[in-house]
């Protein structure tokens, strides 16, 4: 090429590069996009869930034990990966002084109707329950119905009854529930009462969190559920139990369905 | 989304690997007519020019033998490549390994001026279409880049010429 094409050629493409920076140019400093907020989106709905037991009734709420849970775990030998285990047996109900007996039955001994579930009111919200002791399941029956049952200073589980004595239940029962500011959940302050290895019952109390999964028709689509979810922590040592094989510190986590069946 | 999107993304690519070459061969050749001693450093080296712009290809080549990784099937390349032609066109750029086609300098200029009026396109277009300043200002940054790319191609491919060529003479001797 000749040489005054070439420059031809070179001023030509100096003057579109140039242009080219001088219209790019927004004349505006490149904006950082804004921090993410930190502050948690809460949203609380309105539902009301209100406890009974008249089958086909849709307005109330029935406890479905089956597909509900009890939880626990705590790390093994206080060092370890966690122990897991779960107890087979509880309910919702405020047990009182005379309902503390032993049960021939294998269905749920008390009405589980202890409850009220306000979304958006939780003052109102409250909750009772407990759990039988000696249904303590580790998925090891050597362990659970062996040392478990002198660990936990209970008696051994009697075939075709449900055993609610003193001795044999830890109860819970809430004294208030508030919103969580972090987040959609709850905060629980809840009665824990048990005797353990004690003389007598023990009650603390201790703060839990809720979480409420809403209301929802079920795939079938022929009735509907919801959902609890309550998580908190006991101290063992606080009612008399000596283990060294678990922590001191013990994780529950109550998992509770609620249909209108 | 269609394919709009990737095929903005492929021409920013592509004008990242070739673009810049038009504006350093120009420079290279202005400069070398300038000097008076025809048998200077970069009046001899102007010739190595299209190898360096060979260079740029066999990379660009190697950047789309990875993106289309580890199936090399013409349907993976038809599934990754959206530009058919201009890809193709760009990929041609290889042949200028072959020195009786890098003897005719001009084509790699011609070859690499189709790339520069991409930009010079969006430079007329898009201030009509809307005023969208940010498109030209993403193919000034590309340009920018574009340079830096073909002049260290240029650079590096003298460097191995020298190399090559003492070598060459150690050789003889």
């Amino acid at each position: 090429m000749k040489p005054h094409y070439n420059k031809i050629l070179l001023t030509g493409l100096v003057l579109i590069s140039g242009y080219g920076i001088f219209s790019g140019c927004t004349h505006k400093d490149v904006v950082l996009p804004a921090a993410a907020s930190t502050t948690p989106i809460i949203t609380h709905g309105h539902h009301v869930h209100l406890p009974g037991l008249t089958a086909g009734d849709t307005t109330q709420w029935k406890f479905d034990k089956v597909h509900s849970a009890v939880n626990w775990s705590t790390p093994f030998l206080e060092v370890g990966a966690d122990l897991t285990g779960k107890f087979n047996q509880f309910g919702v109900a405020d047990l009182s002084t005379a309902q503390m007996q032993n049960y021939t039955v294998t269905g749920q001994p008390v009405a589980d109707t202890s409850w009220a579930f306000y979304e958006n009111e939780p003052a109102k919200t409250h909750f009772a329950g407990y759990v039988q002791i000696n249904q303590i399941n580790t998925g090891e029956p050597a362990r659970d119905g062996g040392c478990l049952v002198t660990t936990l200073a209970t008696t051994k589980i009697v075939a075709g009854t449900q055993n609610l004595t003193v001795q044999n239940v830890a109860r819970i029962k809430t004294t208030s529930v508030a919103f969580d500011p972090a987040g959609n959940d709850y905060i629980v302050t809840l009665n824990f009462t048990w005797q353990g290895g004690l003389g007598a019952p023990l009650t603390e109390s201790i703060t839990g969190k809720l979480t409420y999964i809403p209301e929802a028709l079920v795939p079938a689509g022929t009735y509907s559920d919801f959902g609890l979810q309550l998580s908190f922590q006991i101290n063992k040592a606080d009612f008399g139990i000596v283990s060294t094989e678990t922590a001191d510190k013990i994780d529950i986590v109550v998992s509770a369905n609620f249909n209108n069946k | 989304m269609d394919d709009s999107f990737f095929k903005y993304l492929e021409q920013l690519e592509l004008l990242a690997f070739f673009s810049g070459y038009s504006l350093i061969y120009t420079t290279a050749i202005f400069i070398s007519g300038n000097l008076r001693s025809k048998t200077n450093f970069i009046s001899r080296r102007i010739k190595l020019l299209p190898f360096a712009y060979a260079l740029v290809g066999t990379l660009y080549l190697g950047f789309e033998l990875k993106k289309i990784y580890p199936v090399y099937s013409f349907e993976n390349v038809g599934h990754h490549i959206h530009l058919h032609w201009l890809v193709a066109w760009g990929l041609l750029s290889v042949l200028f390994w072959i020195p009786a086609l890098s003897k005719r300098k001009a084509l790699s200029l011609i070859h690499s001026l189709v790339f520069f009026f991409l930009i010079l396109k969006d430079i007329v277009l898009q201030p009509a279409a809307g005023r969208d300043d940010n498109i030209v200002a993403n193919d000034m940054r590309v340009f920018g880049a574009s340079l830096l790319l073909n002049l260290a191609a240029f650079l590096g491919v003298i460097l191995g010429s020298a190399l090559f060529t003492n070598r060459h003479k150690h050789t003889i001797v």
